[in-house]
């Protein structure tokens, strides 16, 4: 025993004595090389999330075109993601590769909200931007004074669900509201959203159902709902229970109008709760839009847009689904990214592209509804702030699409 | 009292799909003695494969008895080719080998068909009209559910008992040695005994695409936890066991998220509807404390 | 002493002066992964002694790991800084003003330990599969649990330790971390290295005297036949229960070097996933064996990191580099991977050592 612990006491001082010194620091801005841009971000690949893997696969592939198109400024840019599995320990991990690792130039379109969160600290520590994270979290454009490293993308859940809010109170004025939401973060800012929309409506909020993401199924929720006598039933989750909402909402007879939350609100999703045409209850159904819906063909068919995200998927994503929202989501992302660079000039910095991402003004982003302009300036830093409302007609053949009516709304912050 | 027995249907029809597939863990348990953790991706999988053929125009009743067909044949083979050579490995190594088929399962479908949601036509496999008895709405897609669930059942019951092939699996999982003395072809029967529990995931599969839509690739995944659940409440060697654990257990998670509120307002601190799966483990374990063989398992005396 | 306790202590001898010096030839990142291939490495070190010495089956330690984890993050933070965060300890919560990041290691170990002890009560009524399905209700329980108490744990966004200041974590503002015992200046990933590393260490000088003991014996004895234990008179109960409290409390170390290392804990840190990933770590290393764990780490570490790296391998085909970075195919390849492992060594890399160094070491 003795014998032992000597050893151990000598093992431990050996080790001790061979502490390194401190390495040095890294200076210049990195990522960018005379013909090159690196930039990286997380995405999940594996795993419960991996749907969402889409809103990599379309940058990518848009940044591929463009490359082809001699990139931007002679520089051809090279977007690496990584599969963090959606655990945002390792999303931690991996924002540590690609900044000192890889030296990437800047993350861009890292998703999740627990997982952007998880790395604005460092990301900003280190001043390296944080670019059009994905996720609709207000936080990500509101407090841009404490992190002014980083910046969002879509329309905040918060502003979302406050123009729901208004619109029920200019027109629904007897609305009995039921929601249904998932219990977490997200579905809690949609909630707030709509209290804030609603203004004095929001005693109409008669019945809350929560829902974990373990949940096979949400009938019960559903029953619930529709037995506190409510006329509005709003769907503020994942396209999972969303599609079993409608089912479950027609097969209990339950007549409310409806609004669904925009992640959820693909067109393909909406097909398939509308049971091929036998679930009426989908009619009428309204949600927001900002992004031109890739499975509206009638609409957008001589679109230049759509006709280059065709081309985009087809050339350079063929296995990848056209009709995927996410995918549209992902190149409008890269699209305004590469007008970012191209303000920043000859000889990006990083400081330099944030100074352009502040400053974005534009109407030209072919994938975005028209009329929808791209704005960012000194104390705003939501990119785009413009949806429009639209609701889901079902014509005599039982053919459905979402049609945007009303004007364009504002989502501040 | 109303809302009582609608949940309990409602708890009826999903405890079905559980109690499937936890009839396919306790099949194979009892013939190799192993988990199979991939139950659950192999019946995700397969569903893909029958709304694949669904896609190409195959009506689904043909698609349904093609996918059982070939879910039959491919867990035989995957028992052959993937669990054969570790055989004689420590029972652990065999478990990490069945976690490595999930992940395959789980990634190959979200690869070849991706995470979109899908959906099969309308009214399949049963008719989705409601009946109204007594103000209990009633689904007959949920009926049809329960009562294919008991024909499996029973029939997989009388093929065990009465059939020369089920005493073949039987004595094959109890007895291997013997039953090689007496001519039986022990490795094809483990094969047959895959087989059998990849067809039942296939029919659990197709039913929850049904009653729990859309399908898309992480379906099966609390559904394998409600089994695994079910199957070890029921006794993880008996097949009875199971379908009583499965169903058992449907009600109750619903009876929980239903009386969840109400138990709150009467000042239960929590609210148990997001609890669902803690609080039905709390009431697995408790059984378990109780009766550690599980409600039908064999007590082993061990008198140590 | 015979030649093979001397080639043994040379072994363990040169592992540690390893350890000890591979930063100088790492960079600086890698240093960082190894730091996680050190946390792996000491909840291995801990499942090892339930799983592979005593037998019993455990699904659930990522709950041990979350426990320690956010036990660790609310110590670090105190009553202040919860409150910074907007949140709230209950008054009965002994969580005091803040602590530095090193002292909480081991009192996450000692609340994840005991939580183990709790847990492997009910658990001696169990075995087997029973057992195994009881631990997997703990972990795909944890993270739902650990979400609800939100003003302790912040719900779905957790606890973010970034704003803490520099006595209580170490380096979290600024890469460089002067170690104030030593005087010593080096950088974040080289002190997370350390950090992890030195813990692992000492967690393994303490599972070695534990394993060559009374309780070694023991649980070796319970392993190989629990009637046989008993009739030698060993308490099946407390060795069992001990066990379980053992390794719940490597994992709560584990998890709180988890939290220092990420700056953050959230629920989804620990997800079924890990727990799953735990358990192949030790039947990976070869259960009952120190030696292999160490290959275990690794390998739980470097497989999802080496299926990405493939996708910049520029010599693949293209189509094969876009299929690495598909949906699902990370999944597959891993799965692919783990069943050919299992395959090659059916009795972990322990067991493979064993065999292959039975020769050499019989003649000895």
């Amino acid at each position: 025993m003795r014998r032992t612990s000597i050893l151990i006491g000598v093992l431990v001082a050996a080790f001790a004595l061979t502490l390194p010194a401190a390495h040095g620091r890294q200076t210049a801005d990195p990522g960018v090389t005379g013909n090159s841009i690196l930039i990286g971000g997380t995405t999940p690949l594996s795993g419960v999330a991996s749907a969402y893997a889409s809103v990599a696969r379309g940058a990518e592939a848009y940044f591929k075109y463009v490359n082809a198109r001699g990139g931007v400024n002679g520089r051809k840019i090279t977007y690496k993601y990584l599969d963090d599995q959606y655990n945002p320990s390792i999303t931690v991990q991996q924002t540590r590769q690609l900044v000192q690792q890889d030296r990437v130039f800047a993350v861009f379109n890292s998703l999740g909200t627990e997982h952007n969160l998880a790395i604005r600290d460092y990301l900003n520590s280190v001043r390296v931007p944080q670019v059009f994270a994905a996720t609709g979290a207000r936080t990500f454009g509101a407090d841009f004074r404490k992190y002014p490293w980083t910046i969002g993308y879509q329309p905040s859940y918060t502003g979302e669900a406050m123009i729901y809010g208004r619109w029920i109170q200019k027109n629904r004025k007897t609305a009995r509201i039921a929601i249904l939401y998932q219990n977490d973060d997200y579905g809690k800012e949609l909630i707030a959203g709509l209290r804030r929309g609603l203004g004095r409506m929001a005693n109409r909020i008669i019945a809350l159902q929560a829902y974990e993401v373990t949940a096979t199924d949400i009938q019960s929720q559903v029953a619930r709902l529709k037995a506190s006598g409510a006329n509005t039933f709003m769907i503020f989750g994942t396209p999972r229970y969303s599609v079993q909402s409608f089912i479950y909402a027609n097969r209990l007879g339950w007549k409310p109008q409806i609004f669904v939350n925009s992640v959820a609100s693909a067109s393909n999703l909406m097909e398939i709760a509308s049971d091929a045409g036998h679930n009426k209850r989908v009619n009428g159904t309204i949600s927001i839009q900002f992004l031109k819906d890739p499975t509206d063909s009638t609409r957008w068919a001589g679109d230049a847009g759509m006709k280059l995200y065709r081309q985009v998927m087809k050339r350079y994503l063929p296995r990848g689904n056209a009709n995927d929202v996410f995918h549209v989501y992902s190149m409008a992302s890269a699209y305004s990214f590469v007008e970012a660079l191209r303000k920043a000039g000859r000889n990006p910095t990083r400081s330099g592209v944030m100074a352009a991402l502040a400053s974005l003004d534009s109407k030209k982003n072919p994938f975005l509804i028209p009329g929808v302009t791209i704005k960012t300036g000194r104390l705003d830093r939501f990119p785009i702030e413009q949806v429009q409302l639209t609701r889901w007609v079902v014509n005599r053949r039982g053919d459905g699409r979402w049609v945007r009516f009303g004007p364009l709304q504002r989502t501040s912050g | 009292m109303q809302e009582l027995l609608q949940q309990v249907v409602i708890g009826l029809a999903s405890g079905a799909i559980f109690a499937l597939l936890a009839l396919a863990l306790v099949l194979i348990h009892r013939a190799t003695g192993v988990i199979n953790f991939a139950q659950g991706e192999m019946a995700m999988f397969s569903t893909y494969i029958a709304w694949q053929f669904v896609q190409w125009g195959v009506p689904y009743w043909l698609a349904f008895a093609a996918t059982i067909a070939l879910s039959f044949a491919g867990g035989m083979a995957l028992q052959r080719v993937v669990i054969r050579p570790v055989e004689s490995a420590p029972v652990l190594t065999v478990v990490i080998v069945t976690l490595g088929l999930l992940l395959i399962f789980n990634g190959l479908a979200t690869w070849l068909w991706s995470g979109e949601v899908r959906t099969f036509p309308p009214n399949r496999p049963f008719p989705t009209k409601t009946f109204d008895i007594g103000g209990v709405v009633i689904n007959v897609q949920d009926i049809g559910i329960v009562l294919v669930t008991l024909g499996l059942v029973a029939a997989l019951w009388a093929f065990f008992r009465f059939t020369r092939a089920g005493l073949a699996l039987r004595a094959a999982a109890l007895y291997p040695d013997s039953s090689r003395l007496v001519g039986i072809r022990v490795g094809w029967m483990l094969g047959v005994g895959w087989g059998l529990a990849a067809a039942l995931g296939a029919v659990s599969g197709m039913f929850t695409a049904a009653a729990f839509p859309p399908l898309e690739p992480t379906m099966m995944q609390a559904v394998l936890i409600y089994a695994f659940a079910a199957a070890v409440l029921g006794g993880i060697d008996s097949p009875g066991g199971a379908i009583v654990g499965g169903l058992t257990l449907g009600v109750f998670l619903n009876l929980v998220g239903t009386y969840a509120e109400d138990l709150q307002d009467l000042g239960f601190p929590v609210n148990l509807e997001g609890l669902r799966l803690p609080v039905a483990f709390v009431f697995i374990l408790g059984v378990l404390l109780l009766r550690p063989q599980g409600l039908f398992g064999r007590a082993e005396a061990r008198r140590v | 002493m015979s030649l093979v306790r001397i080639a043994r202590i040379l072994g363990v001898v040169a592992f540690v002066v390893l350890i000890a010096i591979l930063p100088r030839f790492l960079s600086d990142f890698r240093a960082s992964e190894m730091a996680r291939v050190g946390i792996f490495f000491i909840a291995l070190v801990g499942l090892n002694i339930l799983t592979g010495y005593t037998g019993q089956i455990s699904l659930g330690h990522g709950a041990f790991m979350a426990v320690g984890g956010y036990a660790s993050a609310i110590l670090i933070a105190g009553r202040p800084g919860l409150e910074l965060a907007q949140l709230k300890a209950p008054d009965w919560l002994p969580v005091g003003d803040g602590m530095r990041d090193i002292w909480t290691i081991p009192i996450a170990a000692l609340v994840a330990g005991a939580l183990g002890f709790l847990v492997g009560l009910p658990a001696l009524r169990l075995r087997g599969l029973y057992l195994a399905l009881a631990t997997f209700a703990l972990a795909v329980s944890i993270p739902i649990l650990l979400r609800e108490p939100e003003t302790l744990t912040g719900g779905t966004n957790g606890l973010n330790l970034f704003g803490t200041t520099e006595d209580r974590l170490t380096g979290a503002l600024d890469n460089t971390v002067h170690i104030p015992v030593l005087g010593k200046d080096m950088t974040f990933n080289d002190w997370t290295y350390y950090l992890a590393w030195t813990v692992a260490l000492i967690g393994l000088a303490i599972a070695w005297l534990i394993l060559r003991g009374r309780s070694g014996r023991a649980f070796k004895a319970i392993r190989d036949s629990e009637v046989a234990a008993t009739s030698s008179g060993v308490s099946l109960a407390s060795y069992k229960t001990l066990a379980f409290a053992i390794s719940a409390a490597y994992a709560g170390a584990a998890g709180a070097l988890l939290t220092i290392v990420s700056t953050i804990v959230t629920p989804g840190s620990f997800p079924v996933f890990l727990s799953i990933q735990l358990l192949i770590g030790v039947v990976i290393a070869g259960l009952g064996s120190l030696g292999g764990l160490v290959l275990g780490a690794l390998f739980l570490y470097y497989l999802p990191v080496g299926i990405q790296e493939l996708a910049d391998v520029g010599s693949l085909p293209n189509g094969l580099q876009d299929a690495a970075k598909s949906p699902g195919m990370p999944s597959v390849i891993y799965g692919v991977a783990l069943i050919l492992v299992m395959f090659l060594l059916p009795r972990g890399a322990a067991g493979f050592l064993r065999k292959v160094l039975n020769p050499l070491t019989k003649r000895l």
